[in-house]
């Protein structure tokens, strides 16, 4: 009776999307990422290298990170992906609940990655992380701390920052004089919570949000924005487009993005295999010849040639940043949701 | 004969009726289900259900409880399955993911008697509060998705109290989308009412052409139209560049992210749907009415508000209903131009769909879209004219 309920659900929230995907069936090995120009270099350095390599066919598609679709899947027995890239909260979550697979450290080995690369159902990909950034041309000395950045006096101009509690309650806290190592101490607080959110209400007025990983780019482009909180990676491709924005690893925050695998896929031996074979340091070495990618693999972090080619490279400056809290947004994160969306909305 | 002629036409309607019940009645009734199920204690812990069942609700459960949930919580956690669980809890109540985690994990080092090591392992356990909230939420239906829709909540004692002030968002959110889509409904009719008229009366081949003015863009996909107008308000887009130019602004107006973006997009988006149906009512008016009511001297005016206006209303219903169902459960066009406070119910639903995996959220905040659209329209059926025939005419 639970099962059915279950699959009707999910058929009621996902149905066209799996109607459109067929009944499985045999099938290529499928490994699903956030897209963008990571996935774009990925394609030919990681998923193209392991199909030569092994001599099996892989396909690649996008999704943008929404886990409604992969929890349908799971719950309909109708799995079409089997490796999958995801967050480090819902990485979490799905293992919890089921939506992974648990990691087979036989297969993939446990001691190439960095300090919280590993989790029960997920390998390293890549760090990913969000730092202040402003357009030099408009403002020639802008703020590079968090307290500096609710200055609006010296700093006139609206303040660009992710529309969600993750990362913005800890920015406020920061500004506020809270040292990097307390902050989740103090946010766990509802005293904590209420400071961070008094401290954003210093700045309401100037505060516009992000929704998608490109907007911080555009809006400072295009002037909406004066500064702005966005994905270390996309300004350091804008600046490979002849931007000038500064790089401010003070104010990073960061965290790692996760290979998983499928709960009931197919292929999800030979798909442990692929996780294996694209962690590794080798193929991740031919993947920063064309894309500045900061790995998750300690050896390949390392490598000496790759963090003077990249300057993005985050694993060379997370002692300066903040690794955001997995298992604190995991628990808190539906609560501070709430509350931030409350706050906003007054 | 004729009951062969009947079989086949129920042949002929059995795809409609088919996908009507698939695509239409059960995912209804499944999203109006999920909007009050409560199977995750149940499915999850079983024996600790009917431990907590067959206790009164005094004090401490029995042994039998205690040593049920050490163990059924431990299966839970290698069975991936106490996820749902802890996240249903923690819903009800902060930080019972982490104290149902801690003794998952706790539960290899666990011996008996369980009453005394689990309230050893976490104090909480030996508070009857607690021990009640799991009980209440043995019973198979719960009404906290739909008070949680409505910034309502339920106490300990199990009655309803108003939420605190820093989580109180939905109401608020039902009545901005309900404002939002009035207000996008009565510009639609003002502005696409002179339109159709025009339309109408241009002569045929002019007609066409215009028609073609207002289809076009009606068959444009509405992401396309949202991301053009997204373009055209930005700081530096063309309008700003205009108002500039013009001097009637001196340094560029902010309009992105504002309510004001959202009426623009929003009432371009859904202009087509109210010069549609009144453009077909104005054609079929017959130019007599019109002349008979001048020959016997009544004034323009009159003739608008007496003749024209009642003959056209079924259209002006028609669309207007039309207009306001869909800004209803609008979710892309405020989801890009909009600012966080001038998104809609369905962005939140999105939300909860996607991002929490909270899906009885999700079907509570649908669940009751619905019921308060349905009385909305139920109403206006009633006072505005016109209306009743206005499903007829569609």
């Amino acid at each position: 009776m639970n099962a059915l309920r279950q699959k009707s659900m999910a058929i009621a929230f996902a149905g066209v999307a799996l109607l459109a995907s067929g009944a499985a069936q045999a099938r290529d090995l499928m490994i699903v990422g956030f897209g963008g120009p990571f996935q774009d270099n990925a394609r030919v350095a990681l998923f193209q290298g392991y199909s030569k390599a092994t001599n099996t066919p892989v396909k690649d598609d996008v999704y943008n990170g929404e886990m409604a679709k992969v929890y349908a899947m799971v719950k309909s027995g109708d799995v079409t992906y089997d490796v999958i890239m995801v967050e480090a909260p819902e990485l979490v979550r799905g293992c919890e609940d089921g939506i992974f697979e648990k990691m087979d450290w036989s297969v993939v080995k446990k001691n190439k990655f960095i300090e919280g690369g590993t989790s029960n159902c997920g390998a390293g990909a890549v760090l990913w992380g969000v730092t202040l950034f402003y357009d030099p041309a408009k403002v020639p000395n802008g703020p590079d701390t968090y307290a500096k950045l609710w200055d609006t006096k010296t700093y006139p101009g609206k303040r660009l920052l992710r529309n969600s509690p993750k990362t913005t309650l800890e920015i406020a806290l920061l500004a506020d004089g809270v040292p990097p190592a307390d902050v989740y101490k103090v946010l766990a607080t509802p005293a904590g919570q209420k400071r961070a959110f008094d401290k954003l209400d210093q700045i309401k007025p100037q505060l516009m949000w992000w929704k998608s990983g490109t907007q911080p780019v555009q809006l400072i482009a295009s002037g909406d924005a004066t500064y702005a909180v966005g994905f270390t990676g996309r300004i350091v491709r804008a600046n490979e487009g002849g931007s000038k924005y500064p790089l401010l690893w003070k104010t990073l925050l960061y965290s790692v993005d996760y290979w998983a695998v499928v709960k009931g896929s197919p292929n999800a031996k030979e798909g442990m295999k692929m996780v294996e074979w694209i962690t590794d340091s080798k193929p991740l070495l031919t993947l920063a010849e064309t894309y500045a990618v900061s790995p998750a693999n300690k050896e390949a972090a390392a490598n000496p040639a790759l963090s003077v080619k990249n300057p993005g490279m985050l694993s060379s400056h997370v002692a300066d940043g903040l690794f955001i809290n997995t298992e604190f947004w995991v628990a808190n994160g539906e609560d501070l949701e709430q509350k931030f969306n409350a706050w906003q909305a007054k | 004969m004729a009951s062969r002629a009947n079989l086949f036409a129920a042949a002929l309607i059995a795809p409609l009726l088919i996908l009507v019940v698939a695509s239409f009645i059960v995912p209804l009734l499944v999203t109006l289900y999920t909007a009050i199920g409560n199977p995750e204690v149940r499915a999850t812990l079983p024996r600790t259900t009917a431990a907590v069942r067959a206790w009164n609700g005094e004090g401490l459960p029995p042994e039998a409880a205690y040593a049920a949930i050490a163990a059924e919580l431990a299966q839970a956690q290698e069975g991936q399955s106490i996820g749902q669980l802890s996240r249903r809890l923690n819903f009800e109540q902060l930080g019972m993911r982490a104290l149902l985690l801690k003794t998952a994990r706790a539960s290899d080092h666990l011996a008996a008697p369980y009453k005394d090591a689990l309230i050893a392992l976490d104090a909480r356990w030996g508070d009857p509060e607690l021990w009640r909230l799991v009980r209440r939420n043995t019973s198979a239906l719960t009404s906290l998705f739909l008070l949680r829709s409505l910034d309502l909540t339920l106490t300990p004692e199990g009655t309803v109290a108003q939420a605190s002030k820093d989580d109180a968002v939905f109401r608020a959110l039902f009545y901005r989308t309900f404002e939002i889509s009035f207000w996008v409904t009565v510009l639609c009719v003002v502005l696409g009412y002179p339109v159709a008229y025009t339309l109408s009366t241009l002569p045929q081949r002019w007609a066409n052409i215009a028609m073609a003015l207002v289809l076009i863009p009606f068959w444009t996909s509405i992401l396309v139209r949202t991301t053009a107008w997204f373009i055209l308000l930005q700081r530096e887009g063309p309008v700003n560049a205009l108002l500039q130019a013009l001097h009637i602004v001196d340094a560029p107006v902010t309009m992105i992210f504002t309510r004001f973006a959202v009426y623009v997009a929003m009432v371009h988006v859904l202009l087509p749907f109210v010069i549609l149906p009144l453009y077909s009512v104005m054609k079929g008016i017959d130019p007599v009415y019109m002349r008979a009511a001048a020959s016997m001297g009544a004034p323009g005016w009159k003739r608008f508000l007496r003749i024209y206006l009642p003959m056209t209303m079924p259209g002006v219903a028609a669309g207007a209903l039309m207009v306001f169902m869909l800004s209803v459960g609008f979710y892309v066009t405020p989801a890009l131009v909009g600012g966080p406070d001038d998104q809609m119910v369905s962005y939140f639903i999105a939300f909860f769909t996607n991002t929490t995996i909270n899906w009885g959220m999700a079907a509570a905040l649908a669940s009751l879209l619905l019921i308060m659209t349905g009385v909305l329209v139920a109403v206006a059926r009633l006072i505005v004219p016109g209306f009743g025939s206005a499903a007829v005419r569609l």
